[in-house]
């Protein structure tokens, strides 16, 4: 369509930059390129190149958005779980806890979405503490973002899958 | 508009004489209450506007209408009434919307009835007529010891009569125009219409109020900010404690600034209530004649304010939002108001993103269709990382500078992939059954997001249906097999290899029955 380059400081280029840094990393310790990777690597992979993918664009939003805070803290929380097992669930649970008291007050209001606002707090990160007014803002860049990612993640797929 | 046009027409030269005084003041005035476009002026529905276009309307009738006025006392009365007016206005501030008139007053009063006077006349008579308040107006009137100096022509004091805010209340009068420079300040300030409102400290004349809606109204029109009053309401928290009789009046303002209509400011809460009603009977009949628009709305805003069982509550709403007609006008059902608009606003915006959203009506319906297409994007997300995790043991380091490149014409690219891999595409046996809840293992996503993945590409493969690609090395794609068999099921082998791209027009009628699967689902 247009060949022109992206704005160099978009959030897709951003994000393109960050998830091919983030890609290489992952992997260049990976020596094999006839060898068929065990699943279990696969797997390995799979998850980290999708924290990754998650990270990158949490990183390029920085923390403009209650979505992108909620995201980073959550990886970075998951990730100190990684290494103290044993204290991960503990930060875990007490985040929901005091994210669950706040977010009570600014349900009232939703008229008859209570249902669906709910499986949308679910769903974006940081949502539980959000009215719907703030939820509803927050799904709209967390689906910009959400698309950028896909977008980026399709081609960058195609581009691997070609060689 | 025809009135407008025929006040051109007919009253021009009546026109000219009073309007000098009338554009001076527009240009000082940042609210566009004196307009001498006297369209913009009678879509704000000012009062001086609607009067005068009332005026403009109808020549022939002033004539008529000075023969039947019932008494020149009061008519002398009115003109005085006008000329403090005038000069009140002047004094408190330059924004006042009085001022042209005591500069016409002059030469009102000292040249035998012209055209404007007269047409002032059938308004303020018919006006009169309907006011049952009017002969006690003028009596308080002429106590005023400024009124002295004023020797308009009877016809001018009727047509100031006419003038909403001129026209009923007995002890309020002088007093409107403190507000009115409140108002005016506050709507120089401020934007949004609501803000003129709530500012206006409250006093018994509900003409002010009209006088003050329109102002706001001018400015806020004026300023292009025809927001809902609900953005408004949350800028002037409490601006003017003393305003209370508004709240409903106020409450009742109009959402519809937007829209083009002017609602007036009802009058203020039970102290007037019995001035209110000859105000809304007044205005009623006023509203009939002019372009109803600034009119209507205030009266039977008025009315509503007054005459509808539903109570009004005593003024306490700050919060400067503009209840709609026939709505509860406390402060939490306005807040309310204003929240569910926001929401709207909100969805509608949403509904853009979203594709396929344009027909569906409905908030839960749309929420229901965002939160599938987040989730569809989420699991996307998975499916991309999951497929980035098996093609990656090929890349070379020579694929970021590559990447970079066609990442800015991702657009373009994509077509060009899927093409080389649908030439690998028969090589696979598997066909795409979209109906099917494919299992996948390992928390993949089920064929949903095949449908998601499948119809963008698809889209994009549709467009640059004419291109040719090179062929594909579809040793690439057959290596991605095997690999894949031994982790993952055969569905998901499925899957990927659909993603590798069985872009055939088949695939993308099949995807498009799974996207309507999906929705169904």
């Amino acid at each position: 369509m247009d060949s022109q380059l992206l704005n160099p400081t978009s959030l897709k280029s951003r994000f393109t930059a960050r998830f091919l840094r983030a890609l290489t990393k992952i992997n260049a310790p990976n020596p094999i390129s006839s060898s068929s990777p065990t699943p279990r690597e696969i797997f390995q992979r799979y998850r980290r190149i999708k924290v990754a993918a998650d990270k990158s664009m949490a990183y390029s939003v920085r923390s403009r958005t209650t979505w992108s805070r909620a995201t980073l803290s959550r990886l970075r929380t998951r990730s100190r779980h990684r290494r103290l097992a044993s204290f991960g669930p503990r930060s875990s649970v007490t985040t929901a806890a005091v994210l669950k008291k706040t977010s009570s007050h600014g349900k009232e209001n939703e008229g008859g979405l209570g249902v669906q606002a709910g499986e949308l707090r679910e769903l974006v990160p940081g949502g539980e503490a959000m009215d719907l007014c703030n939820l509803l803002d927050e799904t709209a860049h967390y689906i910009k973002c959400l698309t950028t990612q896909v977008q980026v993640m399709k081609t960058i797929a195609n581009l691997y899958s070609l060689e | 508009m025809e009135k407008d046009q025929g006040f051109m027409a007919e009253g021009k030269p009546a026109r000219n004489s009073c309007s000098p005084g009338m554009e001076m003041q527009t240009k000082e005035l940042k609210n566009c209450f004196l307009n001498p476009n006297w369209d913009n002026s009678m879509d704000q529905g000012d009062p001086f506007e609607s009067a005068l276009s009332s005026m403009a309307c109808s020549p022939a009738a002033s004539n008529a209408g000075s023969s039947n006025f019932p008494g020149s006392g009061e008519n002398v009365i009115m003109r005085e009434l006008i000329g403090k007016l005038g000069n009140i206005c002047n004094t408190i501030s330059p924004q006042s919307f009085i001022n042209p008139i005591p500069n016409n007053n002059i030469s009102y009063y000292t040249s035998p009835l012209n055209s404007p006077p007269e047409l002032n006349l059938s308004m303020v008579d018919s006006q009169m007529r309907g006011n049952l308040k009017f002969p006690s107006v003028g009596n308080q009137l002429l106590n005023h010891p400024s009124f002295a100096p004023i020797s308009a022509d009877p016809e001018f004091a009727e047509r100031a009569a006419r003038i909403p805010c001129f026209g009923v209340t007995e002890a309020g009068f002088p007093q409107r125009l403190v507000p009115t420079m409140d108002c005016m300040k506050i709507t120089g300030s401020q934007p949004n219409v609501t803000d003129n409102n709530k500012s206006l400290p409250h006093n018994g004349n509900p003409c002010f109020d009209q006088v003050s809606g329109r102002l706001s109204r001018c400015s806020s029109t004026e300023n292009g900010d025809s927001k809902e009053e609900s953005s408004i309401s949350e800028q002037i928290p409490g601006v003017d404690s003393s305003i209370k009789g508004q709240n409903d009046a106020n409450a009742r303002k109009r959402k519809s600034i937007p829209r083009g209509k002017a609602k007036e400011t009802p009058y203020p809460a039970p102290a007037d209530t019995k001035i209110a009603q000859e105000n809304n009977e007044s205005d009623a009949k006023r509203s009939k004649q002019p372009n109803g628009n600034a009119k209507e709305a205030n009266d039977e805003n008025q009315k509503q304010n007054k005459e509808t069982p539903k109570p009004p509550e005593p003024p306490k709403d700050y919060i400067h939002v503009r209840a709609r007609r026939g709505q509860a006008t406390d402060s939490h059902s306005l807040a309310e108001r204003v929240r569910r608009e926001k929401i709207s606003e909100r969805m509608k915006f949403l509904q853009d993103l979203v594709p396929g959203c344009n027909k569906v009506t409905g908030k839960a319906v749309m929420l229901d269709e965002i939160i599938n297409y987040v989730q569809s994007l989420q699991r996307q997300v998975e499916f991309l990382s999951m497929k980035l995790a098996t093609v990656n043991p090929r890349m070379n380091v020579n694929m970021e500078a590559l990447l970079s490149k066609d990442m800015f014409q991702s657009r373009g690219s994509l077509p060009h992939v899927l093409y080389s891999m649908d030439s690998s595409a028969p090589t696979f046996g598997s066909g795409y059954q979209p109906q099917q809840a494919l299992p996948l293992n390992n928390g993949m996503s089920n064929n949903t997001e095949i449908q998601f993945s499948m119809n963008p590409i698809n889209a994009a493969l549709h467009k640059t249906q004419g291109l040719q690609l090179p062929p594909v090395d579809s040793s690439t794609s057959n290596n991605a097999n095997p690999q894949i068999g031994s982790f993952l099921d055969d569905d998901l082998q499925s899957i990927v290899q659909m993603g590798f791209g069985q872009i055939q027009p088949q695939s993308y009628l099949s995807s498009k029955v799974a996207g309507q699967v999906k929705m169904e689902m």
